[in-house]
């Protein structure tokens, strides 16, 4: 059970990560097609808050490893 | 297989956070090398390995005995330590005092901490070669000489301009731009090494990561301003019962950040080694079910590209993660450092006008 609750877990994170990733990546073609010449600063707020979203998707892949090794 | 590959994950997570005492000692026992060394590739050991063999590294335990009274002892390698017959190594290969009593603190030179060392020191030495220059002129009055300097100017603008000044009050970042460079170049350095054959990928350790985040966490809390702990203790403009929420936030908020820091740092730079061991394991698999046929179509077909091909990722990855490090660094301590003049509108509406 524990191994089928870490494998759900991490899909589902994997789901969310992946979501969040990808809205971002959106939003940031989007303003940059919109305004190419801040495409500079647009790329940096889009790295930044990706790392924010990979850091909590890391959090829960560690919590999903930690359910198999003490579950 | 299942309870192998559990019993290794359990075994490298728990090891990776514990101290080197625990990990650091090869089973004296187990002399036939077995066929894939994957523990060897990620963990932390007592010795450096190099293309002519293995050097050993020095053991120093600060240990107390059997009658509660302390010592400390350093020895050459494991071997001496165990020659001294003040230690013997136990079961689990790790190295304990033989006559009772137990380590305190062991202070042993590892392959990790080794690397680690090495980084730091290029670093050391190429800063102080190109800013020997820099004194000299070269670079001030004439142009930087040299693909050297000039790949080193870059760097250290990049830092500067970029990550510094982007994200820190104007009025401060100068201050922090020698701690952002030297933690971006150091972190760079070590997860690169990871990618050279003998060597060992510090960050890789969670010791090693959470020592930086544990030091970028006490640069931002001493760059606080008090509005910055103002906003921790007592959160300005909300109704007060809240703040029996926000304050425990704030204060877990902290200690998250930092903690963040070292996580991302080892995941990225351990997920990378697992990955390379886990294609590359795929030939024995192979090999084991479809004869030797399987496993040579697997190396040349699959996992021997698909394993180049992760090379070339991982170096992207080790500069990204040592530039998201540092960029993270320098947004926490701006966030820090801030004096938060707009954050009241009211002042802000004033100190506009005022400046008008």
């Amino acid at each position: 059970m524990g191994l089928l609750a870490a494998g759900i877990g991490a899909g589902i994170v994997a789901i969310a990560a992946g979501l969040g990733i990808g809205m971002i990546g959106k939003a940031a073609t989007e303003s940059i097609a919109r305004q190419p010449e801040a495409s500079g600063d647009i790329r940096g707020a889009m790295l930044l808050t990706s790392v924010f979203i990979e850091g909590v998707a890391l959090f829960c892949a560690v919590i999903c490893a930690l359910i198999i090794f003490l579950g | 297989m299942v309870q192998t590959l559990r019993l290794l994950f359990l075994t490298l997570l728990f090891l990776s956070v514990s101290t080197p005492n625990t990990l650091a000692a090869d089973p004296s026992g187990a002399e036939e090398e077995p066929v894939i060394d994957v523990m060897g590739t990620v963990l932390d050991h007592d010795y450096l390995k190099t293309p002519f063999g293995k050097i050993y590294l020095p053991r120093i335990f600060y240990w107390e005995d059997a009658s509660g009274q302390t010592h400390l002892n350093a020895y050459g390698s494991t071997k001496k330590a165990e020659q001294s017959e003040l230690f013997e190594l136990a079961e689990s290969g790790a190295i304990v005092p033989s006559g009772g009593g137990h380590i305190l603190i062991d202070m042993s030179i590892t392959s990790h901490l080794a690397f680690v060392w090495f980084s730091v020191i290029i670093v050391m030495i190429v800063t102080f070669i190109v800013a020997g220059k820099y004194k000299r002129g070269v670079g001030k009055e004439t142009e930087p000489k040299g693909a050297f300097q000039n790949i080193f100017e870059i760097l250290f603008e990049f830092i500067r301009d970029h990550v510094a000044k982007d994200n820190i009050p104007d009025h401060k970042y100068k201050r922090y731009v020698p701690y952002l460079f030297a933690v971006f170049t150091s972190i760079a350095l070590m997860n690169l090494f990871g990618l050279l054959p003998w060597a060992a990928t510090a960050t890789a350790d969670l010791t090693v990561t959470a020592t930086l985040a544990a030091i970028s966490f006490f640069v931002i809390q001493f760059s606080g301003t008090k509005d910055h702990w103002a906003h921790v203790f007592w959160f300005p403009g909300v109704p007060g019962w809240s703040r029996i929420i926000l304050t425990p936030v704030e204060i877990l908020g902290l200690f998250t950040k930092p903690f963040a820091l070292a996580i991302r740092l080892f995941a990225n730079m351990l997920s990378g080694k697992m990955m390379i061991i886990a294609i590359l394991g795929l030939i024995f698999i192979f090999a084991d079910l479809f004869g030797p046929v399987g496993g040579y179509g697997m190396a040349g077909f699959l996992a021997v590209p698909l394993t180049a091909a992760i090379y070339f990722l991982k170096a992207f990855v080790a500069l990204l993660q040592a530039y998201v490090f540092t960029i993270l660094t320098a947004v926490f301590i701006g966030m820090a450092a801030e004096d938060h003049e707009h954050d009241e509108e009211g002042y802000h509406v004033e100190h506009v006008a005022e400046a008008e």
